[in-house]
């Protein structure tokens, strides 16, 4: 049971905290220390399936499922470590004494049904984690409520994401009607006896959901808006939670995937979120904006790696992604903290602080894929298992040098110098250690974790995991490949260093801008893409609005009625009694068709 | 046993003393947990059948007073009176829960709501609600007696056994369900529950909502089950009628400015959830009602214990819980709990009924119920949400809202029995399942 208490410990002590500690730093170190203890009792969960069963009624039994594997641990602990991570930063970075206790119970309630996530071994601890999730993510998204825009993005993100919820729950009745269990392992034994249409609804609902979840293509604009939320919440949400569940769900329950059609669908979606949230990125001018849409994008590519078959690739991206992914976020937050401004154009010297910037180069050096940092071995994994399919390979090849063009951009405008600004230099200096230890942390990691490169297929293939991949998987390098990709990415961080920091080719970037944005391909692509997504995307705020409205209208209905009412609730006797009588006819005239029929 | 108790309470609660009504309804519990577990069965009296079915809503219901008494002691302006009154209308929901015929259904629905008619004339602003309830209750009763008179007419009998025979039998039904749909809050025979709810102090809603229309439904699953199993066309026109009161509770609610008439329309949305399983006419499907008819009862009582102290300090609007928090972290933290259990958040009794009910649906054939159910779970979350937003909301000037000890245990109670059988369901859902197993011999 030592999974149980690694799960649930953060968010019992957290509890037991708010409820009897009035003093906030004191909450402060329970929940970190609470973090770290779970972290540590990792090491001690012993591997394995533990079911419970939960509730059985006229035969029928439902189990609670944990299961500990190498894939579930990997996850986990990449939930606790950038959680244990995020609570630091933000003890540094929230505030007010209020919104604390709100933020750390929130947080670890958020870090908890993640955590269960990670172990879940059936439908129904996943459906129970997935809602948990939905509900904290909208709190969490929502946290700034006195800001409403941030309660806007809250209710597009929750609206959004009950699609997905509602989904996941449509699949769960079908998986349970065509394989009569809901246990992973058997599922994913018996994907290839079981032939039936209805399966394939399942899983187009199933993906559904892991598209809703993993922001893909018509689904992706909630991650934008979901910028609202603190930084430190954003930084979770994109490195190892939230958008990391679709994924991850994905890779679980590959065999699913398998099947060629459902496997062009992923591909064909992931192809055109990639497309769109590289150029997106390319151009955007929001600080967090820049690093959200690189988050679509490095989804979108793990989405294709699985579509393509290289589901190792794709949980080595899915593992070292959260590092460089959470780094490149707090340090947002601390550009944001000290400049007070949430523009590029406008936040600038990051280089004060050498050991925030150099961490920051280091996050920035990874997502583009440089030698020897782990974003480098990620991306070589994935483009060299893709080179068998040319066309393919050409786009991510094109689609790697943007990205090291977009994130030497990012990094240009934010180390810029400024002298006439010393007052922001010295919020710099005075960021909080809690702030800056975590980033420099972050930078160690992104060095470090590249090792496992060599070593996650073995330590994968214990837990029996590979056994049900079809093709058997090894990651490799290609030297080649290597040796394009370098080169590739290598000259979009001169080309972004030179536009944007130097300066020095000006009268290019006009035409440079064109080539990217406006080349009549890829602007025509980009146009109808844009078309499709905001229409998506209006129509679900415009519904929203209008539902809103609608009730408005109906509620001033409902109070002038109500004040009716009041003055003659005689007549409104009158009326219910009639309703009443006339309700009874309708019925008899029904039952009467019914009986017909 | 069950009818010398009875009596005894009748007489004794005329001391009208607090305590000692608590003691008789924690004997009555025992009692009703000493019959549970001893397995016995039969008939008392010629009126009380004891079975696992009635013993289930003995227990539930005199726990469901043993609350409302708690509540009603911090809260009510004369509870001496209402302990009187709310013992009658118990002594009328074991009648018709542990029902021999229809006439007994009839005795005991007329005993449970006409002393909560009573029961709300007890304040003063409650005479307005008390006078509708009383009317429609009485067309309600002639609409019961005419289909009481329509069976008896067409079988010869009043027993609740099954009947399938002349078409007229299938009208008697009809009329069943009107009359019964009344006591149990389905659209459109429902119009004026609101108006009750929100014109009755909150810890008379509470049983009105909480137990009351329970009973209601409790009728009608037994009237349907027991008589009319096999007109399969009265079961869909039931399944129609759930989709109609489930939908209409929840748009409804959803523009509400007041939180009991907010709360009010969401119980009507549960009576419509609580009818899929009836619609589903199954032994799982009446499981899958009693449960809900347990989780909701529970949670609509501590609902309204939390609205009978914030109508204390005049707070009736939903725009009014912002800052509740700040004010009384306890009392947002329980109504957000118990608002999250009614969208059926999982872990809670509320989303157990829920799964247990739209399995129940899905399993009888009835699918596409179930996603109008789901569909509505979704409307529903908004206006809860909501609510739940505006209590943790900051507010400048929130004075501390002090709340009665009792309230707090009562509360405390429905707290942890929502979240205890949400976690851990299965000795519940054991009762159920016997429960139901006796309508299904």
């Amino acid at each position: 049971m030592a999974i149980a208490i690694v799960v649930l410990l953060p968010i019992l002590l957290g509890m037991i905290a708010v409820a009897f500690f009035r003093d906030v730093a004191k909450l402060r170190y329970i929940a970190i220390a609470a973090g770290a203890i779970s972290l540590a009792l990792i090491l001690f969960v012993s591997q394995g399936l533990t079911v419970v069963p939960w509730l059985s009624i006229a035969g029928q039994t439902l189990n609670l499922s944990i299961s500990v594997t190498p894939l579930n641990l990997l996850l986990l602990s990449l939930v606790l470590l950038i959680g244990l991570l995020v609570l630091v930063y933000s003890s540094g970075y929230i505030k007010s004494v209020f919104d604390q206790r709100r933020f750390y119970l929130q947080m670890l309630a958020f870090e908890a049904a993640m955590a269960t996530f990670a172990v879940s071994g059936n439908f129904i601890v996943l459906f129970i984690a997935w809602e948990f999730l939905s509900l904290t993510s909208y709190l969490l998204i929502g946290f700034l409520y006195n800001k409403s825009s941030a309660i806007r993005a809250a209710r597009k993100t929750l609206t959004i994401i009950f699609i997905g919820d509602l989904a996941l729950l449509g699949s769960i009745a079908i998986f349970w009607h065509v394989f009569g269990t809901l246990e992973f392992a058997q599922i994913v034994s018996s994907v290839g006896t079981v032939s039936s249409p209805q399966l394939y609804i399942g899983v187009l609902l199933l993906l559904v959901a892991i598209f809703t979840k993993s922001a893909q293509f018509p689904f992706h604009e909630w991650l934008i808006d979901a910028m609202e939320g603190p930084t430190p919440v954003s930084a979770y949400l994109h490195s190892s939670t939230m958008v990391k569940a679709g994924v991850f769900t994905a890779i679980l329950l590959y065999p699913l995937f398998a099947a060629p059609a459902i496997s062009s669908i992923i591909f064909a979606i992931s192809i055109v979120t990639l497309v769109i949230s590289t150029l997106a990125a390319a151009r955007e001018m929001h600080i967090k904006k820049v690093i959200a849409y690189s988050t679509i994008q490095e989804l979108s590519i793990m989405l294709l790696a699985i579509s393509g078959g290289a589901v190792l690739a794709a949980i080595y991206f899915f593992f070292v992604q959260s590092f460089y992914k959470a780094l490149l976020f707090f340090s947002s937050g601390v550009v944001m903290e000290a400049t007070g401004k949430e523009n590029l154009d406008e936040s600038f010297g990051l280089g004060t602080r050498k050991l925030i910037y150099v961490s920051t180069l280091f996050g920035v050096l990874s997502l583009a894929g440089f030698v020897p940092f782990s974003g480098f071995f990620s991306n070589t994994g994935i483009s060299s298992s893709l080179i068998h399919n040319i066309p393919v390979y050409l786009l991510v090849s094109a689609i790697s040098l943007l990205t090291s063009f977009y994130i030497v951009r990012w990094f240009s405008y934010l180390s810029k110098g400024n002298r006439r600004a010393a007052s922001v230099e010295g919020n710099y200096i005075s960021m909080p250690k809690s702030m800056v230890y975590p980033i420099a942390a972050l930078a160690a990691l992104t060095l470090v974790v590249s090792v496992f490169f060599f070593s996650i297929a073995g330590f994968l293939s214990k837990g029996g995991y590979l056994s049900y991949l079809p093709i058997q998987p090894s990651l490799s390098l290609n030297i080649a490949d290597a040796a394009i990709f370098t080169a590739l990415i290598a000259i979009g961080a001169a080309l972004s260093y030179l536009v944007y920091y130097k300066n020095s080719i000006k009268a290019s970037e006009k035409s440079l801008d064109r080539l990217i944005y406006t080349g009549p391909i890829v602007n025509g692509f980009y146009n109808i893409v844009a078309v499709i997504t905001s229409g998506f995307s209006n129509g679900i705020s415009e519904f929203d609005i209008r539902l809103n409205e609608m009730f408005d209208r109906l509620g001033m209905l409902t109070v002038r009625s109500g004040y009716g009412i009041r003055r003659a609730s005689v007549g409104s006797i009158n009326a219910y009694a009639a309703i009443f009588i006339i309700g009874i006819l309708v019925m008899f005239v029904s039952f009467y068709f019914l009986v017909i029929v | 046993m069950v009818l010398f108790n009875l009596i005894f309470r009748v007489l004794d609660d005329k001391k009208g003393q607090f305590g000692i009504n608590l003691i008789f309804l924690a004997l009555l519990i025992g009692s009703a947990t000493l019959i549970m577990m001893s397995g016995y069965s039969g008939v008392v009296a010629n009126i009380f059948s004891i079975n696992p079915f009635s013993t289930f809503l003995f227990l539930l219901f005199t726990s469901g007073l043993f609350l409302v008494n708690i509540i009603a002691f911090n809260y009510s302006e004369n509870y001496k009176d209402f302990a009187v009154i709310a013992n009658f209308a118990l002594l009328g929901m074991y009648l018709v829960s542990a029902s021999v015929s229809v006439i007994t259904i009839f005795l005991g629905l007329e005993l449970a709501s006409i002393p909560m008619v009573f029961a709300i004339l007890l304040s003063k602003r409650g005479i307005e609600a008390a006078a509708k309830l009383f009317i429609m209750a009485s067309i309600a009763i002639a609409v019961l007696s005419f289909a009481i008179v329509i069976l008896y007419g067409a079988t010869n009998s009043f027993a609740l056994s099954s009947y399938s025979g002349p078409f007229v039998i299938a009208f008697a039904g009809l009329l069943f369900i009107a009359a019964l749909g009344f006591e149990a809050s389905i659209f459109p025979f429902n119009v004026l529950i609101p108006d009750v709810y929100t014109g009755s102090p909150a810890y008379v809603t509470g049983m009105l909502g909480g137990m009351n229309k329970k009973v209601g439904l409790v009728a009608l699953i037994q009237v349907l089950i027991l008589i009319f199993i096999s007109d399969k066309q009265i079961f869909i026109l039931v399944a129609i009628l759930s989709v109609l009161t489930m939908t209409y509770g929840n748009v409804v609610a959803l523009v509400q400015r007041n939180t009991k008439r907010m709360l009010a329309y969401s119980s009507i949305s549960q009576a419509g959830y609580i009818m899929i399983g009836i619609a589903a006419a199954t032994q799982q499907g009446v499981a899958a009602s009693l449960f809900q008819i347990f989780a909701h009862m529970f949670i609509f009582i501590g609902m309204m214990g939390i609205i009978a102290m914030l109508e204390r300090h005049n707070r009736a609007e939903v725009d009014e819980l912002i800052g509740l928090n700040g004010e009384n972290r306890y009392a947002a933290f329980a109504l957000s709990l118990f608002m999250l259990s009614l969208i059926g958040l999982p872990l809670t009794t509320g989303f157990i009924g829920k799964f247990l009910l739209f399995l129940s649906a899905i399993n009888a054939g009835l699918a596409w119920l179930a996603v109008i159910a789901i569909v509505n779970s979704v409307i529903s979350i908004f206006y809860y949400l909501k609510a739940i937003m505006a209590m943790y909301t900051e507010k400048d000037a929130g004075r501390p809202i002090k709340m009665g000890k009792a309230l707090a245990f009562a509360v405390l109670v429905c707290v942890v029995i929502t979240l205890a059988f949400g976690i851990y369901p299965q000795p519940i859902i054991n009762l159920v399942n016997s429960a139901a197993g006796f309508l299904y011999p």
